[in-house]
């Protein structure tokens, strides 16, 4: 592995490889930035092996990620880290310490001068520090509610953050502490006028922290409520839930009672009030009289014309009449024809019919059998007359 | 006692069982939430001689009585209408709750991916009318809510719901039973 040699080697590397580093840094939450992805935005692949040979970025698996190092760097410059490092606030204070005990001891105006000027930096950085994770904290705070959707991590993340708070606040008592009562005799001895201002400036800066630390552990403990409420209600309504499609509801609670007690107007059906128009007032009013003509022309609107009704039947015409004709039974006349023995002429003049037939109908009624059963009768060339008629003898086959 | 002009606007509304909501997308009900909660003694007293019990509530104020008139039975059919829909409801999203927005289509792709809402939805078809589609059931279940006066439609053109202030009555009333230790230990996780 390259290290860097100087600081313009480091610099010039980063900004060759600017369009590339801004890039991951942006997708840094996603965590997927690929290499392909990588090789496409610089020219060679060599440029990023001697990225991760310097160690700039890191190779991990098919993935590449910036190096926490240099990460935590950018992070930390532009004001963007998520994770609130108290730790950096810790280790000056104890730099701030040392330097003042060296201070102490050391005899030379010249180190004495070195060492304060540390002191003076520390103390400058503890204060911007504190206030920056005060800000990191707010907003991570605000972040986690908002936007983590499971409730359970949701908790317990808020929980730590709450941690990180109280961590903040004792840091700050303790700088308090560093300042106000235990190195008295450094902040008289070192009279010096910036050293004040700084320290001043300080207390302001951690002031200022820790009102804000209050207002975040308010938020804090209020958003905790509110999803200990809302996973309270999440619970309690499953377990309704399920009561109810048991069907044990009514017996294993106090649903009856506590809807018993419940008399919101919100349960009971909508209301009408069926109320009679005033008098008066449909008979001074002009927007009554206005709608008393709608309504009226509607109703003429609605008028049937009756229709003139036809007069009864008579019942003469629902009487029954009972008419008798006797028919001609041909098939019967010629079954006795049949039997008979006689010529069909003789026979159908000779044959008692139920009325009396006169000559002509009984000549009707020897065609009629002529013709209809020819095929049972034996038509003969024979011709017989009688009065006008020349007839031809018919016998049963 | 000094009763405000708006006074008959309130009573129409509430009396329908209707809530009226400082959160609500409506000029009108915020500005009636305002009033009565600027006048609230006095129009406490008001509706008193009247029979009703003017509620503040978290958010919201409703009308009660001091006596119920109606019986047992329907109260616990319509609470039981109710808390399939806020199973329903907070199975489709935890923080579903006043304040929250939302669109039909979002609970219709959401059951793409949930099996568990889906079979919810089918327990809740016997409130939807006879309807078989599931995005025919979800709107008339919203539509149950919105007539309810629990959720708004705040934008007609993206469908978009708002779920209001008196939701909070709903959780309240649920809230409210209470389940024996030894039985919440028979229930399954």
């Amino acid at each position: 592995m390259n290290t860097f040699s100087s600081i313009k080697e480091l610099l010039s590397t980063l900004y060759r490889e600017q369009k590339l580093l801004s890039e991951m840094f942006e997708k840094r939450k996603t965590l997927s930035y690929k290499y392909d992805f990588a090789l496409e935005m610089v020219d060679h692949e060599d440029r990023i092996q001697s990225l991760i040979n310097h160690s700039v970025i890191r190779p991990n698996g098919p993935y590449l990620e910036i190096d926490d190092q240099f990460l935590q760097f950018f992070e930390m410059v532009l004001e963007v880290n998520e994770e609130i490092n108290i730790s950096y606030i810790n280790e000056n204070i104890q730099n701030v310490k040392d330097n003042i005990l060296y201070y102490l001891q050391e005899n030379n105006e010249n180190r004495k001068y070195s060492y304060l000027r540390t002191v003076k930096a520390a103390f400058r950085k503890i204060g911007l520090i504190t206030i920056r994770n005060v800000v990191d904290l707010k907003r991570n705070v605000e972040n986690t509610f908002k936007n983590e959707p499971n409730y359970k991590i949701k908790k317990a993340k808020l929980e730590n953050l709450d941690r990180k708070r109280i961590d903040i606040n004792s840091l700050i008592d303790q700088t308090e502490r560093l300042i106000s009562e235990e190195e008295q005799t450094f902040f008289k001895s070192a009279l010096d006028e910036e050293l004040k201002q700084i320290i001043i400036h300080t207390r302001l800066q951690l002031n200022e922290c820790r009102h804000n630390l209050i207002e975040i552990q308010k938020q804090i403990i209020e958003y905790l409520n509110q999803i200990k409420y809302q996973s309270g209600i999440i619970e309690k309504i499953r377990q309704i839930k399920y009561l109810k499609d048991q069907f044990e509801i009514r017996s294993k609670t106090n649903l009856i009672e506590v809807l018993a007690k419940n008399n919101a107007a919100i349960l009971e059906p909508n209301p009408s009030y069926p109320l009679k128009l005033s008098l008066d007032y449909l008979q001074t009013d002009d927007v009554a009289y206005e709608s008393i003509k709608k309504v009226s022309k509607r109703v003429k609107m609605g008028v049937r014309l009756d229709l003139p009704i036809a007069e009864n039947i008579s019942n003469e015409y629902l009487e029954t009449q009972i008419e008798e004709e006797i028919q001609v039974n041909l098939e019967e006349v010629k079954n006795g024809f049949v039997a008979s023995g006689k010529h069909l002429f003789e026979f159908v003049m000779g044959y008692d019919f139920a009325k009396e037939i006169p000559f002509d109908e009984r000549v009707t009624i020897y065609c009629q059998l002529a013709s209809q059963y020819e095929a049972v009768f034996n038509v003969t060339e024979k011709f017989n007359a009688q009065r006008e008629f020349e007839f031809a003898l018919v016998y049963p086959r | 006692m000094q009763i405000p002009r708006q006074t008959v606007e309130i009573f129409e509304t509430l009396s329908k069982g209707q809530f009226i909501c400082s959160n609500s997308s409506f000029d009108l009900t915020r500005r009636l939430y305002e009033v009565i909660d600027e006048y609230f003694d006095d129009l406490h007293e008001y509706f008193q001689g009247i029979n009703f019990i003017l509620e503040r509530g978290d958010e919201y104020f409703c009308f009660s009585r001091a006596e119920s008139k109606v019986d047992l039975e329907r109260k616990i059919e319509t609470a039981f209408k109710w808390i399939d829909i806020l199973d329903f409801l907070k199975t489709f999203d935890n923080s579903f709750g006043s304040g929250f927005r939302f669109t039909p289509s979002d609970i219709l792709v959401k059951l793409n991916i949930d099996a568990e809402l889906k079979t919810k939805l089918d327990g809740l078809k016997k409130h939807g009318g006879g309807k078989e589609k599931y995005d025919e059931i979800i709107e008339k279940v919203l539509d149950l809510l919105a007539k309810d006066n629990f959720i708004e439609i705040e934008n007609e053109i993206s469908n978009t719901y708002k779920v209001i202030a008196s939701f909070n009555y709903l959780e309240k009333l649920v809230m409210a039973i209470n389940i024996p230790e030894e039985v919440k230990n028979e229930i399954p996780e």
